[in-house]
């Protein structure tokens, strides 16, 4: 063992390396922290940017409208009603996982579902949901189909939701 | 009940779980409390996979879950009083002691309040496209019944194929809005963005952890006067400079992710974490089960956190073993290869449940070969520019490796190589998927490329900021001590002579670098 402090364990620094050293050390700090630095005021912009007020208008928009279908569907199924996503549009079953896809019971494909939920687009009227009402399809106890309305909430203009960034 | 309100509620629940297996595990250092809701998060998702896999309620597998976790830990320290995190009788008189501890403390702060400010982007209520559909509303499934739980994972008229995703953000919302009964997408968001600025701190703080040790190694490798000497400020100071910035960074990087839902920040920033506890920061027991929770956090968030996770596995495992453990006996590495072996079975647990159960998404359809080329070349040029941080990082480590790769050595840093080994195992991972996947290539990469390239860049970030820290302390080496590239023999018997004097956190070192032995780390 060669204990550190002592003669035996101490080469004499060559000047050219420890130089060099120095001026690469001064270099690496300078370059990395300026790099950080310029990234990180850039960071600090982009996360201020979210606080637009454009960009919360867009996310009150957007919150708005799926809990209106949320209530809309709520208005239409019962929590222990199996239930089926009409699967015509994919869009719209997107939107409906979306908007109430956390708490219906849907039903197994081998059993037929009490309720078969769709979204009907580009209505107007003081019941829809930026022009969208959750519409509910079953079979009466009379064997009659029966078809509902959402109700409960509305979102006044025109839809889609402003799109959030993927 | 406001969502302020409930997701404190939530983080002090998933803390008050995660409490005693981080403060067994890790001890009573700074980057543990950051882990610890993680470690929450972590059973969370445990539960989640126990619950789909055995039936019960998600709430009861985590409180059983933990509750477990921490009769084993007091089992443990009523057997071996000597691993509880109590002090231990080390002089506390060592020269720069104070200093090291303030820095510790002060690096702490200020990451903690760089974090904090970083989630200002919850003020706007954000709710990200994937988040409603995937990741705030599979917590609703998760508290439904068992039998409607594999309903909802295998209809085919759902059409949501990622719903197979790993469980840990789901679960965790699904946990919050359990206990506080507040069932919003806005809780689960505010949650998530949570647990997300703390991996975020955990990671960052290790760049304090460097600055750290590489200025306590410093002193005791200094071959100048005798006497005591303290340890110098500059790597200490950088170290929490860089720690800032990282985080500031990493907010840009990963906003709007950060605040609106999505798991791509927790998994690339818990990834980017593994990396620096598992293959760059000296390692000891604290540091090296850091690693392994931040392991299980990635890999169980994202399939691309698990492909990951699985090679930082393999990474961290290597290098603990490293080729002398290799000519070594067996003793030297069935730990690491047992501790490997136990993450990996956790980790594989929920795809190979989404594959027993038949559940929709856990199955993955492939391109032609014939794709492969434009396929890949699109995926090049498509991840580029998210990746401008390497024009700057390749350079500033090729300088670094020449010039001061010594002084990192001696600080007690791992080689860059391991970095950019798991830099590349995280690029490959997510341009694995993109090569061989069959989804028409260029609009999944406009939609996704800029939070699929989170960790690769953080980690570039990451890599750039070390070399400052470890460029900081070889300015004064050069100059004050004479420690230059090759200019003091490398001697690593001598580190015992005074490891235990200097060592920072009560940190008993034998042996070289790769090899410690922890005491109680504090």
């Amino acid at each position: 063992m060669t204990p550190v402090g002592t003669p035996e364990g101490t080469h004499r620094p060559h000047p050219v390396k420890t130089a060099l050293v120095t001026v690469g050390s001064c270099l690496v700090v300078v370059v990395a922290l300026a790099a950080l630095t310029g990234q990180a005021a850039r960071g600090y912009s982009t996360v201020s940017q979210q606080m637009d007020s454009h960009a919360v208008h867009d996310a009150q928009v957007d919150d708005a409208f799926y809990r209106c279908i949320d209530v809309q569907a709520h208005s239409l199924v019962a929590t222990d009603q199996s239930v089926r996503l009409s699967a015509e549009n994919l869009a719209d079953v997107v939107t409906m996982i979306k908007g109430f896809g956390n708490w219906v019971k849907v039903a197994e494909r081998s059993s037929p579902a009490q309720v078969v939920l769709t979204l009907r687009n580009d209505t107007s009227g003081p019941e829809a949901c930026l022009g969208t009402r959750v519409v509910a399809t079953s079979v009466g106890l009379d064997g009659r189909t029966l078809v509902r309305l959402g109700t409960g909430d509305h979102v006044d203009g025109q839809g889609p939701p402003p799109a959030p960034p993927l | 009940m406001n969502t302020v309100l409930a997701t404190m509620v939530a983080v002090t629940v998933l803390s008050a779980a995660g409490c005693m297996p981080v403060v067994a595990a890790i001890g009573l250092r700074w980057f543990a409390v950051p882990l610890v809701p993680l470690a929450g998060a972590v059973l969370a998702g445990l539960a989640a996979s126990a619950s789909l896999s055995f039936g019960g309620g998600l709430l009861n597998w985590f409180v059983g879950l933990a509750m477990v976790a921490a009769g084993a830990v007091f089992a443990l320290w009523v057997m071996h009083p000597e691993r509880g995190p109590w002090p231990s009788s080390s002089s506390s008189d060592v020269p720069g002691r104070g200093r090291h501890r303030l820095i510790g403390a002060v690096g702490f702060v200020v990451v903690l309040m760089s974090c904090a400010w970083s989630l200002r982007g919850l003020r706007s209520p954000t709710v990200g496209f994937d988040a409603r559909a995937l990741w705030v509303m599979r917590p609703g499934w998760f508290l439904q019944s068992h039998a409607q739980l594999l309903i909802d994972m295998k209809a085919r008229d759902l059409q949501l194929t990622q719903s197979a995703y790993p469980p840990l953000v789901s679960a965790v919302a699904a946990v919050a809005w359990k206990i506080t009964g507040i069932h919003t997408a806005r809780l689960g968001v505010a949650l998530i963005a949570v647990l997300n600025a703390c991996a975020l701190a955990t990671a960052a703080l290790a760049l304090v952890e460097v600055g750290r040790g590489v200025s306590a190694r410093l002193v005791r490798r200094s071959s100048g006067p005798p006497g005591p000497s303290k340890p110098p400020w500059a790597p200490m100071v950088i170290g929490v400079v860089a720690a800032v910035l990282l985080v500031f960074v990493a907010a840009g990087a990963t906003e709007p992710f950060l605040t609106n839902g999505y798991a791509d920040p927790i998994w690339s920033l818990a990834a980017v974490g593994a990396v620096a506890y598992g293959l760059q920061v000296h390692v000891d027991r604290s540091t090296r089960s850091a690693a392994a929770l931040l392991i299980l956090v990635a890999g169980l968030s994202k399939n691309e956190g698990f492909v990951t996770a699985t090679a930082l596995v393999v990474l961290i495992a290597a290098r603990s073993i490293g080729v002398s453990g290799l000519r070594a006996g067996w003793r030297r590495w069935a730990s690491p290869v047992m501790l490997a072996a136990c993450e990996l079975a956790i980790l594989v647990w929920w795809p190979v449940l989404m594959k027993a159960i038949g559940a929709r998404g856990a199955t993955s359809s492939f391109s032609t070969s014939g794709d492969l080329a434009s396929r890949a070349t699109a995926t090049m040029h498509g991840m580029s520019p998210y990746l401008h941080v390497l024009v700057v990082a390749a350079p500033v480590a090729v300088v670094g490796g020449l010039l001061l790769s010594s002084v990192r050595r001696r600080g007690g840093i791992g080689n860059d190589l391991w970095a950019w080994l798991a830099l590349v195992a995280g690029l490959a991972a997510v341009g694995g998927a993109l090569v061989t996947g069959s989804g028409a290539i260029e609009p999944w990469i406009r939609s996704t490329v800029h939070r699929i390239t989170e960790y690769p860049l953080l980690e570039g970030w990451w890599i750039l900021a070390v070399w400052g820290v470890v460029a900081s302390a070889g300015i004064g080496a050069g100059i004050g001590a004479g420690i230059g590239a090759g200019s003091v023999p490398l001697d690593a018997d001598a580190i015992t002579t005074d490891a235990r004097a200097m060592a920072p956190d009560g940190l008993i070192e034998v042996g070289n670098a790769d090899t410690f032995v922890a005491g109680a780390a504090r």
